[in-house]
């Protein structure tokens, strides 16, 4: 589990418009706190596709799912059992 | 009638019909009605002032617009994705003292904020009309102004484009007709409200009396799960079908009961309407042009003639005439290049607070767009691209020389250009080459693009270069530019 919210962590600060110092809640909306705009998203949900070798069905693709550390580590974690 | 007036004569006569849905939420027509009357009454005693309204696309952001109609001030409807240093320039350059919003947007943003207003009204759900502070403000104000949208794409301060009841009116009548819409059409509505495109769906589905179902392009899923929930007209820019046709399976499932895809806000290529018709071969695909000072609309390609005309944009929308002029205001034969210009009740009353630049875009009652075009011997037009140097980056209108200019003004930069790139789901997205100097960092610049610029402006990639593309001249332009990228590329 640590290790999914870390590298989603590092890719964020790496590809998004967060702050390298931002300190990120597991439940804070990365959409809201303006963190990832829709093509961001996207582009989030290719790398995490390839990194752990999983698809994401569309109606996966929600906001409970997508929209915070904690929804996308547990969507994570569901698809690689 | 304004357009207001037609949401007053849909509550008296269905006052049960749903007209706006966001997620699990829905008003129907008596009810917003009402909401309106008391959010107007609330900024009534206001005449005619300016009226900034914060708020992301939902229920309370169309309720706070007709409110401000209604109440005979003027709405401004910030366009809440830009940068918050954006937002502050346009608030400041437009001299705007009264903002409505709601209690989310004013903590999000602070009060530091919200101290350039005179008066500031909070909107929320279930609870009365709060005012933070109140003070009446007498403004002299184009006696027809009612909406001033801003263009979406620039770095810098975004010009103010004043409209009138009969512009609004008028464009939303030219396109209930041009899409057939009616009272039982569900609108499915994911794109900004706060510019052209978004603003034509609210007033056109309003004045037909029908329904709006709004979301956003974030979840795909949701997305989906808005159309399939009895979606009858569809509206998206190029790059929203893009991002839709990813899911091939779910998009045929989707659209298989919606009547009309309709685009706007950049071309419809050849590719994508054959992804959709493949897909969903019964659909009608409209693609329709138009700019902000068009209030939204200006030409449109019938259904009859959308595979043989897609690279068109067909004929004038009703009420418009489209001409092509050359340099001197003569009309041009078929298939001569020059500027396309307009007329009609859609045209904007002019720039705000900006006249030289109302002088230079409206000529003899001719709007020029800025696009050149030709004119097909059918009656159709083709765009041929633009007159000036401005590019189409991810369906948004943008100045690159605004850009460099942004850039090189705040970093320890040589010179910066900025070049357009393809980008799988946005269409076009920008790289940028930089001359260096020796204090250049590249993750600096990173940094101070995500801050100042737009999310789409954000660059795809950084190169260092040695010497500027110039022409012999020494003006910058866009064709050097992309030559010398195609250069630094393949020499890496």
């Amino acid at each position: 589990m640590e290790n999914i919210k870390t590298s989603i962590v590092n890719y964020l600060k790496d590809n998004s418009f967060m702050d390298k110092n931002t300190e990120l809640e597991d439940s804070d909306s990365l959409t809201q706190s303006g963190i990832i705009d829709s093509i961001g998203l996207l582009e989030l949900l290719d790398y995490i596709s390839e990194k752990y070798s999983i698809e994401i069905p569309e109606d996966m693709l929600i906001p409970e799912n997508l929209d915070s550390l904690h929804g996308l580590t547990n969507m994570i974690t569901s698809l690689t059992k | 009638m304004n357009i207001d007036a037609y949401l007053t004569e849909h509550a008296r006569k269905t006052p049960h019909r749903i007209a706006l849905e966001e997620g699990n939420n829905s008003i129907s027509y008596g009810n917003l009605e009402a909401s309106v009357s008391d959010i107007a009454a609330s900024i009534g005693e206001f005449r005619h002032c300016r009226f900034a309204i914060l708020e992301e696309m939902g229920i309370q952001y169309i309720k706070m617009l007709m409110a401000v109609y209604r109440s005979d001030n003027i709405a401004i409807p910030m366009p809440i994705e830009m940068p918050r240093i954006i937002l502050e320039k346009i608030l400041d350059n437009s001299h705007i003292r009264n903002i409505i919003t709601t209690e989310a947007q004013y903590s999000k943003l602070g009060e530091n904020f919200f101290k350039r207003f005179g008066t500031i009204v909070i909107v929320s759900e279930n609870k009365p009309i709060q005012f933070i502070r109140k003070e009446l403000s007498i403004e002299s104000n184009h006696p027809e102004l009612k909406l001033v949208l801003y263009t979406s794409g620039t770095t810098g301060i975004p010009k103010g484009v004043m409209l009138s009841d009969k512009n609004l009116t008028t464009n939303a009548a030219s396109i209930i007709e041009i899409l057939g819409l009616n009272a039982d059409d569900k609108a499915a509505m994911v794109i900004s409200p706060h510019h052209a495109f978004g603003n034509s769906i609210i007033n056109s589905h309003l004045m037909a009396g029908g329904c709006i179902a709004m979301g956003n392009m974030k979840f795909i899923g949701s997305v989906f799960s808005l159309i399939e929930s009895g979606v009858t007209v569809f509206y998206g820019v190029p790059s929203t079908y893009r991002i839709l046709l990813r899911y091939p399976d779910r998009f045929k499932k989707a659209f298989s009961n919606v009547r009309t895809a309709a685009s706007a806000g950049g071309g419809m290529t050849k590719q994508i309407l054959r992804n959709i018709k493949e897909l969903v071969p019964g659909i009608e695909v409209l693609p329709m042009y138009g700019q902000t000072e068009a209030t939204a609309r200006l030409a449109y390609v019938p259904k009859e003639d959308v595979e043989e005309f897609i690279e068109t944009i067909g004929k004038p929308i009703p009420g418009v005439t489209l001409d092509v002029f050359a340099s001197k205001g003569q009309p041009v034969g078929p298939y001569i290049t020059a500027e396309l210009v307009a007329k009609g009740d859609n045209i904007l009353l002019g720039y705000l607070d900006d006249e030289a630049a109302t002088k230079k875009k409206i000529i003899d009652g001719w709007m020029y767009t800025g696009d050149l075009a030709q004119k097909l011997p059918n009656g159709y037009f083709k765009l041929m691209g633009r007159k000036d140097d401005l590019l189409k980056i991810g369906d948004h209108l943008v100045n690159p020389r605004e850009i460099e200019k942004t850039i090189e003004n705040n970093n320890k930069v040589s010179a910066v250009f900025v070049v357009p790139v393809e980008h799988e789901l946005m269409g076009t997205a920008i790289s940028l080459m930089v001359i260096p100097e020796p204090e250049t960092d590249i993750d600096t610049l990173f940094k101070f693009c995500r801050k100042n610029l737009p999310a789409h402006l954000y660059p795809k990639e950084i190169l260092f270069i040695d010497h500027p593309p110039l022409t012999e001249s020494g003006k910058i332009s866009n064709r050097l530019i992309v030559e010398e990228y195609k250069n630094v590329k393949n020499r890496m």
